[in-house]
């Protein structure tokens, strides 16, 4: 019981310093962990072989973490050091294409095909930012696309706002559709063994059909404030060209080559049977080798911030696992629910997405992961299913608030220190009805497809 | 001392800093940077004032901002950066100018050129100041000035690691109720040509 108390205290005071920057987050969740090392597990649980699974090391010395020949397996305690390697891998990755220009030139090239028109561009680069956020994460496609945009605004004359909300949403949207798009999916996928296949076919689906139906949202409300405020008519020439924002063709290349290579890894993962982590670890290898010249650049371009932050949060919410707390929250929600699976599942896509739009989703879903495990047991449900409402509901959840995702912070802040501040009454006003409508799309294909 | 000639005025709401600051403006023949300043900024831009006015010199709301990999949702934050940005460009250029608030003191604490200064005053005055201008009443006064130098305070300790109205932070911290800000402006008027000719 005290270990549970220390837990359940250790795990509060994290989120509370998270949500108050009073430190840096990584220097939050490192503490918090070391914390639990010692509080929880050493000091009320005298158990070394708690600190050695939360720590989880050892994973990494198995032939499952590398290579999964048959069904892929459950390991939600502890550090999850899949997830950690992967993230690695895609942060190289994305760092050697973009020094290479690459998410520019994508950008210029696509307002390029439409002919620099504002309504054409707008919608395109929605679908831009879901496509990518599907592969690339969230933050580095919206820091290029809302620089993008802003810079096309002020050539083209238009209100950059309603386009940078737009391309936020979609690229939460996007995250959600794939396994490795948002950090939620990345843990629940390497937590509970699901494919970059599965979250295809059943979180893709569901953000596929709720991307037509934003498309159409933004447009609606946002197609006025779009029209050019000049009637100053344009060649040819005023426009910037995509092709001087490569700055290393070679480089381009290769980063374009490496790119599709991972997306081919990560879609084929499942009958390769090599598993995120091996990926990671390649995809970050083949880029380093590829750029040499830039590799010490692009190691310390790497955000180790956020891997540290991984890395602690692994170990706290490894301490409410250890401890049981999450189990009784488990119970707490099927006594809730009375059993009814569909009340269930309407409350944790709810849940998930009320908190996510507050506080960090990461470690909430992290949070949420054992409680559906033990649901599912509990509760004689399935895993899946409560999976998939569990990423819906914190992937587009955190879409609802300026500081619910990664993505809406970077994007708002761009648009802010170019000028266009964005107040938390505009961003809720447009953003919450397309979050609220995903999140009902969300529910009704849950039930429909799998009651 | 240099060439270059950068004061900064940090000021109580109500003490009369802002007019101390347009004496020392006028005197010396050098630009003034206050609110004006976001206006000078939105020209260079070429983006709209009315965007970003309502969030000069105001505190980051802790509790709906989040940072991300250096980047702020804050509307308060990413406008006061723009604005420190901005100073250091001109400071860096070699320009001369005065500015009012705006966390200078500090944000330009590096260059030679700078003299700065704090003014406060007793309560009392700053009221009575308050309600001629405003045509409030003395309550309404109070609690506007109140209101204000909190904004202000929290403004200035988030940017700084030195507190706002320190003492060891300025070149010299005045009250202005006790000389009148006239006078305490001819005295700083002093005080500055007395450094330029050092």
């Amino acid at each position: 019981m005290t270990a549970q108390i220390f837990a359940v205290l250790i795990f509060l005071g994290m989120f509370i310093l998270i949500i108050t920057e009073k430190f840096e987050r990584h220097i939050t969740t490192l503490g918090c962990g070391l914390l639990t090392l010692i509080v929880v597990f050493g000091i009320c649980m005298h158990s070394v072989s708690a600190v050695m699974q939360t720590l989880n090391i050892q994973s990494i010395f198995t032939v499952d973490f590398w290579y999964q020949a048959g069904e892929s397996t459950e390991s939600s305690i502890g550090i999850n050091w899949a997830t950690i390697f992967f993230i690695v891998g895609m942060m190289v990755m994305v760092e050697g294409m973009a020094m290479a220009g690459f998410f520019r030139w994508l950008c210029m090239r696509i307002a390029n095909l439409v002919h620099y028109k504002t309504v054409p561009i707008f919608i395109t680069f929605m679908i831009m930012s879901a496509i990518l956020a599907m592969f690339i994460d969230s933050i580095t496609v919206i820091l290029f696309l809302a620089a993008v945009t802003v810079e096309l605004a002020q050539l083209l004359k238009f209100n950059p706002v309603p386009m940078i909300l737009s391309e936020i949403f979609c690229a939460n949207l996007g995250g959600s559709a794939t396994m490795c798009g948002d950090p939620p999916n990345i843990i629940i996928g390497t937590s509970l063994g699901y494919s970059f296949g599965d979250f295809i076919f059943n979180t893709g689906l569901i953000a596929g059909i709720s991307l037509i139906v934003v498309i159409v949202y933004f447009y609606v409300i946002f197609h006025k404030e779009l029209s050019s405020q000049s009637d100053e008519k344009k060649s040819v020439a005023d426009y910037p060209d995509p092709k001087k924002a490569i700055t290393n063709k070679k480089g381009f290349i290769i980063s374009c080559i490496i790119f599709f290579g991972a997306v081919i890894l990560l879609v084929t993962h499942a009958y390769t049977g090599l598993t995120v982590a091996f990926i990671g670890l390649f995809i970050a290898a083949v880029t380093l080798l590829a750029s040499f010249k830039n590799a010490v650049k692009i190691i310390k371009s790497i955000d180790y911030q956020t891997i540290l932050f991984f890395i602690g949060l692994f170990v706290v919410v490894g301490g409410l696992e250890e401890t049981g707390v999450l189990e009784v929250i488990a119970t707490f929600i099927g006594k809730v629910s009375g059993g009814n699976i569909k009340l269930m599942i309407a409350i944790i896509i709810w849940v998930s997405a009320i908190a996510s739009a507050f506080v960090d989703n990461i470690p909430f879903a992290a949070t949420m992961i054992p409680i559906i495990k033990s649901l599912s047991v509990t509760q004689n449900t399935s895993l899946s299913v409560l999976a998939w409402a569990l990423s819906m509901g914190t992937d587009i959840g955190g879409s609802a608030t300026p500081i619910g995702a990664s993505a809406n912070v970077v994007g708002t802040s761009v648009a802010a220190r170019e000028g266009y501040p964005i107040s938390w009454g505009e961003y809720c006003k447009k953003v919450v009805p397309a979050t609220v409508l995903v999140l009902i799309i969300s529910m009704i294909v849950i039930f429909v497809r799998y009651f | 001392m240099s060439k270059q000639l950068i004061i900064t005025v940090s000021r109580e709401f109500g003490s009369g800093g802002h007019v101390i600051a347009e004496h020392i403006a006028e005197k010396f023949e050098l630009p003034l940077y206050d609110h004006n300043l976001l206006r000078e900024i939105t020209d260079e831009k070429n983006i709209s004032l009315d965007y970003i006015k309502r969030y000069d010199e105001l505190p980051k709301n802790p509790w709906f901002s989040r940072t991300i990999r250096g980047y702020s949702n804050s509307p308060e934050e990413n406008i006061a950066n723009m604005q420190f940005e901005y100073l250091k460009k001109k400071a860096d250029q070699g320009d001369s100018f005065v500015v009012v608030g705006r966390c200078a003191e500090s944000i330009l604490k590096n260059y030679d050129g700078l003299i700065s200064f704090f003014v406060l005053a007793d309560m009392e005055a700053k009221v009575k100041r308050i309600e001629k201008i405003h045509g409030i009443s003395q309550s309404q006064a109070e609690a506007l000035i109140k209101r204000n130098d909190k904004e202000r305070k929290a403004y200035h300790n988030y940017y700084c690691t030195v507190k706002w109205g320190d003492s060891r932070n300025y070149d010299i911290s005045i009250n202005s109720s006790k000389l009148g800000i006239s006078h305490t402006a001819e005295m700083l008027e002093q005080y500055i040509k007395a450094r330029i000719e050092e």
